[in-house]
């Protein structure tokens, strides 16, 4: 028994000291972090343009709808778009448009586009 | 993330203290104020579970879950657990308690040693990103609907992945939202910071009385250093809360097996509760702990069985109306596509089911040896005289690892061998239950081995 507590002793001893030092890395690189990268940490993995999101959090209404348009070779960011928007509601015949890398003629010529980037991402919105 | 979001946090989590405390002195009583300090973590753990169970309960009913019915929630509990303790005949708190002993040298270095451990834990949740797949998948944003729309909102909970899953843990984060005064997904990760503290010092605060120092908190330690936990325990999800739920209802169900006192029996079917309304492998790990206690408990089962049984029927019928309320939405995903018996159509998966959760369970870059650790302190128990101890923690470790095997058995999706990566590993997230149930088995098994026989003197 005295062997099992030694080496908890030991083993836990060493990785106490290598915990708190990444640790301490770790608060390093978050403190380092701006606002803007903590809250699309995750999209930033799947390579979301960030700005077309912060836009659109900025011009949909919180409690209204939006719709998600994805172009050909658009990553899928659906689920990260929802995470990020909400309490904004996905709905698919909503009338502001988030056009992600799509082709905007698609929703005919009535979408007053509000912001767009050279990248195809477009904040759009249809008439009632 | 701001003062007033850190400020509003840690209140509620003083409310949830509050709750517990008052829950704990009703089930179980408290002597003085020593004992209140040696039990808060305990505390602070039955409030958690109290409160996410009873908010779980009131998203089923369709009760608007905002700030005020959080608030009047947590006073009913309070004020439950009072009436309880008059009822009972609770003693008032006598002073400071006649213990005065206070802590020996080493449990004050290893204090130091956690302190310093929780510190550098909480400087880095306290700013990090939530860039976990499955936290801004479904977890937080389950949240965020409860604090928006102050229910089961019918399009995320329908539309979000794994639509079953219990909404213990979106409730109680929607609660952190409404504490901190906005979803504040990156300030959530220190409401999970209280969760660790609340759960290290809730082992420590029931094994310390039974447990010599030198062998709780070296083991303590070792698992609260494991770079699984070091890696992920503050990530707003529910794996680790699971986790907790089940080692505490685990350690309390082996403090009954040989000390029979009814708190703990009580206490211990709240956790498993908890756990079930958790996650779904809640279920599973709830039912082994259950059959472990029953079958290390078969030379007293006259008196034992009813009370065990009891237990679980009460946790499950807490966790009953969830299962009613998903069923009755036509959601599904809780089972296996094949079903039960479908398992024999796939003879060719046990075994490398079973190697796959052997090497999880083993891998030293993920939990350190706290495997080995654990079933090391079995057979040490068994050899110095112990029985019921070595048999209950024998059975929960084996029983798990079971269910662990049947889940990739039967999940056939599920590509054999199990090779993911660890930060979406469904795998290693079931092993994690049975590394954090070692802080408080291990020291249990190891002083068991040390007195050679289960109970205290």
């Amino acid at each position: 028994m005295a062997f099992c507590v030694a080496m908890s002793l030991v083993v836990g001893l060493v990785y106490f000291a290598k915990a708190v030092d990444k640790l301490g890395t770790d608060a390093s690189a978050n403190a380092d972090a701006n606002d803007d990268d903590r809250a699309l940490a995750g999209g930033n993995s799947l390579g979301v343009a960030q700005e077309a999101l912060i836009q659109a959090r900025g011009l949909v209404p919180e409690r209204g709808a939006y719709r998600l348009v994805l172009g050909p070779d658009a990553t899928n960011i659906g689920q990260f778009a929802r995470y990020f928007l909400m309490p904004r509601r996905p709905k698919a015949d909503a009338r502001w448009v988030l056009c992600y890398a799509c082709d905007l003629s698609s929703l005919g010529n009535d979408v007053v586009v509000v912001w767009r980037d050279d990248a195809g991402n477009a904040v759009g919105r249809l008439p009632a | 993330m701001t003062a007033r979001a850190l400020l509003g946090l840690a209140a509620a989590n003083v409310a949830v203290l509050v709750v517990g405390s008052c829950l704990l002195w009703g089930a179980r009583g408290l002597r003085s104020w020593a004992e209140v300090a040696r039990l808060s973590g305990l505390a602070y753990m039955v409030g958690v579970a109290a409160l996410g169970v009873a908010f779980t309960l009131e998203l089923v009913l369709g009760v608007q879950l905002g700030l005020a019915t959080m608030a009047i929630t947590s006073l009913v509990l309070a004020a439950a657990g009072l009436a309880l303790a008059r009822a009972l005949g609770r003693p008032r708190l006598l002073g400071l308690g006649e213990d005065r002993r206070g802590l020996g040298l080493l449990a004050v270095s290893y204090v130091a040693l956690v302190g310093v451990y929780l510190e550098a834990l909480f400087r880095a949740g306290r700013l990090a990103p939530l860039s976990n797949f499955d936290g801004w998948a479904f977890w937080v944003p389950k949240a965020k609907a409860i604090y928006f729309f102050g229910g089961l909102d019918e399009q995320f909970f329908r539309e979000l992945a794994n639509p079953t899953y219990p909404p213990l843990v979106p409730a109680l984060e929607a609660a952190a939202f409404h504490a901190m005064g906005s979803a504040d997904a990156v300030t959530l990760h220190v409401q999970f910071w209280f969760l660790l503290t609340g759960f290290v010092a809730a082992i420590v605060g029931l094994l310390a009385p039974r447990v010599r120092a030198p062998v709780l908190w070296p083991v303590l330690l070792l698992v609260l250093v494991a770079p699984r936990v070091v890696n992920r325990a503050l990530e707003p999800q529910a794996d680790f809360l699971l986790d907790y739920f089940f080692a505490l209802a685990a350690v309390l169900v082996a403090l009954w097996l040989v000390e029979r006192q009814p708190w703990q029996l009580a206490l211990a079917s709240l956790f498993l509760a908890g756990a079930m309304l958790t996650k779904r492998e809640g279920q599973l790990l709830a039912a082994c702990i259950v059959v472990a206690a029953l079958a290390a408990s078969w030379s007293t089962r006259r008196t034992a069985w009813p009370r065990l049984v009891l237990a679980g029927a009460s946790a499950l019928a807490l966790a009953l109306p969830w299962r009613i309320w998903f069923e009755s939405r036509g959601l599904t995903g809780e089972l296996p596509a094949s079903g039960f018996l479908g398992l024999v159509d796939h003879l060719d998966r046990p075994w490398p089911a079973l190697q796959s959760v052997v090497d999880a369970l083993l891998d030293t870059g993920l939990w350190l040896f706290a495997i080995p650790l654990a079933l090391a302190s079995v057979v040490l128990a068994l050899a110095g005289g112990a029985r019921i101890l070595p048999a209950y923690a024998a059975l929960v470790y084996c029983l798990s690892a079971a269910g662990f095997v049947w889940v990739l058995w039967s999940f056939t999706e599920l590509e054999l061998p199990y090779e993911q990566d660890e930060g979406v590993n469904l795998l290693v997230r079931l092993c994690g239950s049975l590394v954090v149930v070692s802080a408080g088995l291990v020291p249990l098994l190891l002083d068991a081995a040390w007195r050679g026989s289960d109970a205290v003197e």
